[in-house]
């Protein structure tokens, strides 16, 4: 069953056309990396997505249930998460709450004045083991904004994943990081998605980590979707290679 | 020290000073209404920063509920059941209804303009107080009235004592803080600093952001009006002053003097405020010009308040 | 029936006229500066006062020419000393400044010029009404609505038709741009609150002719004038005239049968705006957040 169904979807800001009739099928378990040249329209397709702007155009399903005009909490709910391309925390909060507070909202207590002690134990378990995932751990009681950026990228993620989400969506995780901090979370991502399974949609700028992560490709350029497949027949498609690869080496 | 303990210690201090204040404050030429009035304006201030330091949301205009509470309480004793807690019961309920109801209208909008919009819709009952004469007493404000001794049954609680009244007052500013301290460290709690902190974040974390707001608005202006309360039955009169937008930035001063960023920040700034305010008002005619540039001061040198500077002091 | 209808509407649009102008100097500097300025009122007062003190020397009429000018400059200087500090910090901080000004202004107002109110010198020929028939038509009602439709022009011609004016607009939508083509947004700032203080200045030279002078001029001015942008919609120039005149008619219509509820009218029509069109009548899309 496909989990994300994107039909012809349209966004325009006034005479300027953002994405213009970009399709997309993810199913259950893949990963699949959006990419495309600056002003693409990559980061619009997210947003819509992931309900920041509604469409002007077109239908989005998820699990086969339109939501193409729900609000983004409500596609928290049924199993959609996301990061931003600028890593938005809790900056002022440590790590240890910057994970409580999702971990709280998929447990369904977002309105509870107190826990009871099982509750409690239970929020507080799943806090550590995401702690230890994350490789974090050490740092459980920091403010967030003191953190490297590469920790607060990790951070975003975690957080994300906290949510347990079905399908999750990463606006370039690896931007603005070092060479190390670039492997790190690329392998993170990769635990995710082979042991866990999961369905990722993710942008992402570079190739390196494209072509070692995802199991299909699309290109987008000008709002438009240019071409569709496996990294093999992406990298070999001349019409990318002249949009995009061309440009980028 | 362990930082548990730390706070235990900081606790049980503020609420020894609390509750000695009736026999220290003669001392340093205080007089127990003074004390109860610092109480009662540390709570409105609190509840305000209930909204405003662990929601991050702006409001200007609480004293409308703060004035609420004081009529709701004012007009029940005076015109139907000559009842403390029966008034006391009616004003909250006044205020937090209408708090519900405005607070529908507003949840949708930030920064500035949720500010401004606060700002006009706390003089509405300015004006109705004002210009509904007959009921309200209009500028005047509203006399022929006083809180009502407690028959418990088997006791008495004479509230025209003032000291009685003080512990009074200390009940009700005990029970609604601890309420609000522990509503901050639950889940939902935890929701409105995930608002403050960030609130695409908080969003796409599937926090339905507007409905917490109108929440955590409400909340507040329940204790707002509490507050309001506590004050009209401490002058045995209300005016349309106490609804005024004047009291709102009262409000916001103390919370930012004291540091909005902390849970105790409120009770220091209205200790201070209400002090110098009793003070600089009892021996110049231009007490305004004094409040005014205390307000100037305060934003331009001490933005964080005096928890806010010690807390920064000790992270060094 | 009708002439009584026609009195309060143009009653009210006489009032609107002071409510749009002094929303409309409001409005400018929330625009650009995100600085609600609480103080404008008080401005509003010290203009009016100032061409009072005038008016021996300078008449009427120079007084109307000077003291707009001169409660401008008093802007220009508080702008340069303190709410220049505060842009980019949370916008409570100048709110709360402005907020302790408009304290000290009010006080210092009553310490210069006496608590008491004064009455306020019009010309004769501003007096007289117009007509028997339309006994409400005096000269200064009139005079009145003709210099702020002048004024709220002349904005409007500056704000698209000088180099000042274009950057202003420029800078509303988008400072960040407007400083990196190398405008000086710190002048920018400066020259724009200016500006707004000027009409405030105006507000209180008109209002003084009207209302006579008390230090809480501006206090009883200030709330209509936050509705008024309100209502007519955040970041709109021509949204905050049209929420000025409509609260000032409506205030006019309303008093005819029920007197008591001239406040309450304006409040009505917030909530009602707010409840259909939170942006407000003529406000931009994305600027609530």
């Amino acid at each position: 069953m496909t989990l994300l169904r994107v039909e012809q979807a349209c966004c325009h800001f006034g005479s300027l056309i953002a994405v213009d009739q970009v399709s997309l099928v993810v199913e259950p378990g893949e990963l699949r990396a959006v990419i495309g040249p600056n002003g693409a329209g990559k980061t619009t397709f997210f947003n819509l997505i992931s309900g920041y702007i509604t469409p002007t155009r077109g239908r989005i399903m998820f699990d086969s249930q339109d939501i193409t005009a729900m609000p983004p909490h409500r596609r928290v709910a049924l199993g959609m998460a996301r990061t931003f391309q600028i890593t938005e925390i809790f900056p002022e909060l440590t790590v240890r709450d910057n994970f409580r507070i999702p971990v709280e909202l998929a447990a369904g207590h977002r309105l509870r004045p107190w826990l009871s002690r099982a509750d409690r134990d239970a929020v507080r378990n799943t806090v550590d083991s995401l702690l230890e995932m994350s490789g974090l751990a050490s740092k459980a009681d920091r403010l967030v904004g003191e953190l490297s950026h590469g920790d607060q990228r990790a951070t975003e993620i975690m957080m994300a994943l906290a949510l347990k989400p079905r399908l999750l969506l990463l606006d370039e995780p690896t931007a603005g990081m070092g060479d190390q901090e670039t492997y790190d979370i690329t392998q993170l991502i990769r635990r995710l998605h082979k042991d866990q399974k999961l369905s990722i949609v993710l942008i992402e700028h570079d190739m390196r980590v494209v072509f070692h992560l995802a199991d299909r490709i699309m290109v987008l350029a000008e709002g438009n979707m240019l071409a569709e497949g496996t990294p093999e027949q992406i990298s070999a498609n001349p019409q990318v290679q002249a949009a995009y690869l061309g440009t980028a080496a | 020290m362990t930082e548990r303990t730390q706070k235990a210690a900081v606790l049980a201090a503020i609420w020894i000073v609390l509750l000695a204040a009736p026999s220290w404050l003669p001392a340093v030429g205080g007089y127990t209404d003074l004390g109860t009035r610092i109480l009662v304006m540390a709570l409105a201030s609190m509840a305000l920063n209930f909204l405003l330091g662990f929601t991050g949301v702006l409001s200007f205009g609480h004293a409308a509920y703060f004035g609420l509470g004081a009529y709701g309480t004012a007009m029940t004793i005076k015109y139907l059941v000559p009842s403390t807690l029966l008034g006391m019961l009616v004003g909250v309920i006044v205020g937090t209804l209408a708090a519900m109801v405005i607070g529908a209208l507003i949840a949708r909008l930030r920064g500035v303009y949720f500010a401004m919009v606060t700002i006009a819709f706390g003089q509405v009952f300015y004006f109705i107080t004002f210009r509904w004469n007959d009921v309200t007493g209009g500028d005047d404000g509203l006399t022929g009235w006083q809180r009502v001794p407690i028959d418990l049954g088997f006791a008495r609680i004479d509230l025209s004592n003032g000291d009685v009244y003080f512990y009074f007052v200390l009940l009700f500013f005990a029970l609604a803080t601890a309420a609000m301290a522990l509503i901050l460290r639950s889940p939902f709690g935890r929701t409105l600093l995930a608002i403050r902190e960030n609130e695409r974040r908080a969003r796409f974390l599937g926090i339905p952001v507007e409905r917490h707001i109108w929440l955590s608005f409400v909340v507040s202006c329940f204790f707002v009006s509490l507050a309001g309360c506590l004050n009209a039955l401490l002058d045995n009169f209300t005016d349309p002053r106490a609804l005024r937008w004047d009291m709102s930035g009262n409000f916001v001063i103390m919370a930012v003097l004291g540091g909005m960023r902390s849970f105790w920040g409120p009770l220091i700034g209205a200790a201070i405020f209400v002090a110098l305010q009793d003070f600089v008002s009892s021996r110049t005619e231009n007490w305004m010009s004094i409040i005014g540039l205390v307000f100037v001061l305060i934003v331009l040198f001490f933005p964080r308040g005096i928890l806010g500077i010690l807390r920064r002091r000790s992270a060094q | 029936m009708t002439q009584l209808i026609l009195f309060s509407v143009f009653n009210g649009l006489v009032v609107g006229a002071f409510y749009a102008l002094m929303a409309l100097g409001l409005s400018l500097i929330l625009n650009l500066s995100g600085v609600i300025n609480f103080a404008h009122g008080g401005f509003l007062a010290i203009g009016a006062y100032i061409a009072y003190s005038l008016s021996p020397y300078l008449g009427f009429w120079g007084g109307l020419v000077v003291a707009p000018f001169l409660t401008a400059v008093l802007g220009l200087i508080v702008e340069r000393l303190l709410i220049r500090r505060l842009y980019g910090r949370d916008p409570l901080y100048s709110l709360l400044l402005t907020f302790g000004l408009a304290y000290i202004f009010e006080d210092l107002t009553r310490l210069i010029w006496g608590a008491q109110s004064v009455p306020y010198q019009v010309p004769a020929i501003l007096t007289s009404p117009l007509s028997t028939q339309f006994f409400f038509l005096t000269g200064y009602r009139v005079f009145m609505v003709a210099l702020v439709a002048v004024a709220v022009i002349g904005l409007f011609l500056i704000l698209n038709r000088t180099r000042l004016g274009l950057r202003i607009r420029a800078g509303t939508r988008d400072l960040e741009t407007v400083s990196a083509l190398g405008v000086n947004v710190h002048v920018l700032r400066n020259l724009n609150f200016g500006l707004g203080i000027y009409l405030a200045g105006l507000a209180g030279v008109l209002a003084a002719g009207q209302l006579g002078l008390q230090p809480t001029i501006g206090t009883s001015l200030i709330m209509p004038s936050f509705v008024a942008i309100i209502v007519g919609g955040l970041g709109s120039l021509p949204g905050t005239l049209l929420g000025g005149l409509l609260i000032g008619v409506a205030q006019g219509v309303v008093t005819i049968k029920y007197p008591s509820a001239t406040e309450a009218i304006m409040y009505v029509i917030m909530a009602v705006v707010l409840l259909v069109r939170p942006r407000g009548l003529l406000g931009e899309e994305g600027r609530l957040h």
